[in-house]
């Protein structure tokens, strides 16, 4: 799947581009407006981000421009704006959806793949790690038969750490994923859905599957 | 505007007044002074015509005073032509010992005649007229007294007098008529003085209502209607639209002040935070770098929240961060905030309780604006108690709003410091800064505030030092509002 980035800020389209490669995207980048609407006109992407402050030309003007000449090439949108009614123009201007800077490559992404054309997985709603099942259906949770009773915090937490089964997340991460970056709790709450987690899940069981990497963060293994 | 109306009125009325009051004395002077002159000419008359016949008479008889003994007086035969005159008459020989007396004269005491005749005693000129006060009945009295002349050696003068009663007083019918007639012109002119002002204030309020809704911060394009009359409206409409083109300009500048700090401001941020979440999810880092990566990453968040903060709060004084209110049940989000309150109250040993209604509280409220304002409150509240109190959410309804309080049994506030809490950027403890123990941007109240007063609600605060603090946030139902047509955020 082609992905073309419009992104005037090169830093910033690097680690776009960069980070969709690894996602097994192709991705190309264009730093000028004019460059990009040349490009995006001609419908070799699957899907365009558009940074929408652009030197030389405005990016809502360029939705529009685009939507005009027929282009039907889903568009995301960066901003800078949070400010709901500037979202709303962006929608308003014919842009598929928007994600507000500094944004989180993981919700990117998440976007990219709602927006992509390529013919969707058919994922199994079951997150499996060794003998522990979490269905993202029915927000059940399950270990060896047993069902576990999670409160909504503690669900969140478990289903971001077995996404991502055997990766470390920071408890930044953590935080940011079960509340939101506006969130600043001031003490350690990652430490306290934890241990919850941890007596809900692990005890009574031989194997662990919350573990702890010091300093840095938690990992959920089989 | 109601005050300057019935400014105007008063002002309007008591001039009236003051005119009517005087154009009425002056009016009632100058009655009086022609009736005195009326009268006096009347008397003249009589005293003419008296010294006329006296004349008349010493022609053709030669001698008209008789005298029997000791007393003198006028011959019968001309004095029965003078008793017939109905006003007081005294003819007097040139000793002042009276001659002759009227009918109307005769029934006067010794006292008042010695009175009335003193003036022809002393008659400065030949002809004089003059008030007297007599005593009851005839009271005062307007005289006339003259010299008589071609009447023999022993006539003197003559005086005419009648009561001045009518005169003295005025004219009581005019008097009577003015004190009427002024209360009604008075009462007439105020009705109409209220008309007239409220009429001439019209257009300015025309103007004020205008301003009102153009003042917003939303409609500063709109200008106000210049009249073409050329007249003050129109001069004060177009000083208003001139004050309203500077301030267009001046939010313009701001606004675009705020687009483009949020540009310079996030786009490094951008930068900063794609790096170091690349980094923190590649395989094979040593845990020491992840854990300082970590760090660094809390920090954007931080300065994120901060630069956030700030520009939510300059476009709320600009009047312009619309909310994305939806309907929900304030019952979910509290309970939301509640389970993060009772992990945060786990880490530092504290109870943390809720009680709210069963049945729904469903509003419109933009969700993730009230849900950062409560967790802005429980972890205030979390923070500022010590390990073994008690944090309290309770949620009331009433008719017309809900109430969310947040309780504690904290350190409380200063009450020195209770006004100034949701000051941008205040500390109770200025040494207490970013790095300090409870760290935190010095914004959060202050947008805790404004997100309850975008609401339309309001927040209070009471505290007692040493005993606890409760945060109250009223949020009014408003009819009037629905949910804005927006997609729904999904940061």
């Amino acid at each position: 799947m082609k992905v073309l980035v419009i992104e005037d800020d090169r830093t910033v389209g690097r680690h776009v581009k960069r980070g969709l490669e690894e996602h097994h995207y192709q991705a190309e980048l264009v730093d000028d407006g004019l460059e990009g609407l040349r490009l995006a006109s001609g419908g070799r992407y699957d899907l365009i981000v558009l940074d929408l402050r652009l030197p030389s030309m405005n990016g809502l003007e360029m939705v529009r421009t685009l939507r005009d000449r027929g282009t039907t090439t889903p568009i995301l949108v960066l901003t800078a704006q949070d400010a709901v009614d500037f979202k709303v123009e962006a929608l308003r201007a014919g842009a598929d959806d928007y994600v507000t800077k500094p944004f989180a490559f993981e919700e990117l992404l998440a976007r990219v793949e709602a927006l992509g054309r390529r013919p969707k997985e058919i994922r199994d709603p079951v997150l499996r790690v060794g003998d522990l099942e979490l269905d993202t259906a029915t927000r059940e949770v399950r270990r060896a038969g047993g069902t576990i009773d999670l409160t909504p915090k503690e669900y969140t937490v478990l289903e971001y750490l077995m996404r991502h089964a055997g990766r470390v997340k920071s408890r930044t991460l953590i935080t940011e994923y079960a509340w939101d970056y506006h969130f600043d709790p001031g003490t350690n709450i990652v430490d306290v859905v934890i241990n919850r987690l941890r007596k809900k899940v692990d005890s009574g069981h031989a194997r662990k599957m919350v573990h702890t990497v010091r300093g840095v963060g938690y990992v959920v293994k089989g | 505007m109601t005050t300057i109306r019935r400014r105007l009125t008063t002002w309007y009325t008591v001039a009236l007044g003051v005119t009517v009051v005087a154009f009425g004395t002056l009016l009632y002077l100058e009655r009086r002074q022609s009736s005195l002159r009326e009268l006096d000419q009347r008397l003249g008359l009589e005293a003419d015509l008296a010294d006329h016949w006296l004349s008349e008479s010493y022609n053709v008889l030669g001698r008209i005073v008789a005298t029997q003994g000791l007393n003198r007086a006028l011959d019968p035969g001309i004095s029965a032509y003078l008793e017939a005159v109905r006003d007081y008459l005294v003819v007097v020989d040139t000793t002042g010992q009276v001659l002759a007396l009227s009918e109307s004269a005769r029934t006067l005491t010794a006292v008042d005649l010695e009175l009335l005749t003193a003036p022809l005693d002393s008659l400065r000129s030949p002809r004089e007229s003059g008030t007297l006060r007599l005593g009851a009945p005839a009271g005062a009295v307007r005289y006339f007294a003259m010299r008589v002349e071609k009447a023999g050696p022993e006539i003197g003068g003559v005086l005419v007098a009648t009561s001045a009663r009518q005169v003295a007083f005025g004219p009581t019918e005019l008097l009577r008529s003015m004190l009427f007639i002024a209360p009604m012109v008075l009462i007439g002119s105020a009705l109409i003085g209220y008309w007239l002002a409220g009429t001439s204030l019209r257009p300015v309020q025309g103007i004020m209502d205008e301003v009102e809704a153009i003042s917003d911060g939303r409609s500063l394009h709109r200008r106000l209607a210049v009249p073409i009359s050329g007249d003050e409206m129109s001069r004060l409409a177009l000083t208003v639209n001139g004050m309203l083109a500077r301030l267009e300009r001046s939010f313009d500048s701001l606004h675009r002040f705020t687009a483009d700090a949020s540009h310079e401001l996030k786009t490094p941020l951008q930068v900063l935070r794609l790096g170091v979440e690349r980094a923190l999810v590649h395989p094979g880092v040593p845990p020491e770098i992840l854990e300082s990566l970590d760090e660094t990453l809390a920090q954007v968040n931080e300065m994120t929240e901060l630069v956030e903060s700030l520009l939510t709060l300059a476009r709320a004084d600009e009047g312009g961060v619309p909310l994305a209110l939806e309907q929900h049940d304030l019952r979910d989000i509290l309970s939301d905030v509640a389970e993060t309150a009772g992990m945060l109250g786990e880490a530092t040993g504290l109870r943390v309780t809720s009680a709210m209604p069963d049945s729904p509280v469903t509003m419109a409220v933009d969700l993730h604006r009230i849900r950062e304002m409560l967790l802005n409150l429980v972890t205030n509240a979390v923070k500022y108690t010590p390990p073994g109190g008690t944090v309290g959410l309770e949620l009331d309804e009433a008719d017309d709003a809900a109430t969310i309080s947040v309780r504690d049994t904290g350190i409380g506030i200063a009450p020195g410091d209770l006004p100034h809490i949701f000051d941008r950027f205040w500390r109770a403890d200025p040494a207490r800064s970013r790095t300090g123990e409870r760290p935190g941007t010095g914004l959060g109240l202050a947008i805790t505030k404004w997100i309850a007063e975008a609401h339309g609600g309001s927040i209070t605060v009471t505290s007692r030092p040493g005993r606890g603090t409760v945060f109250s946030v009223r949020l009014p139902r408003r009819p009037g509002v629905s949910a804005l047509d927006v997609a729904p955020d999904r940061r």
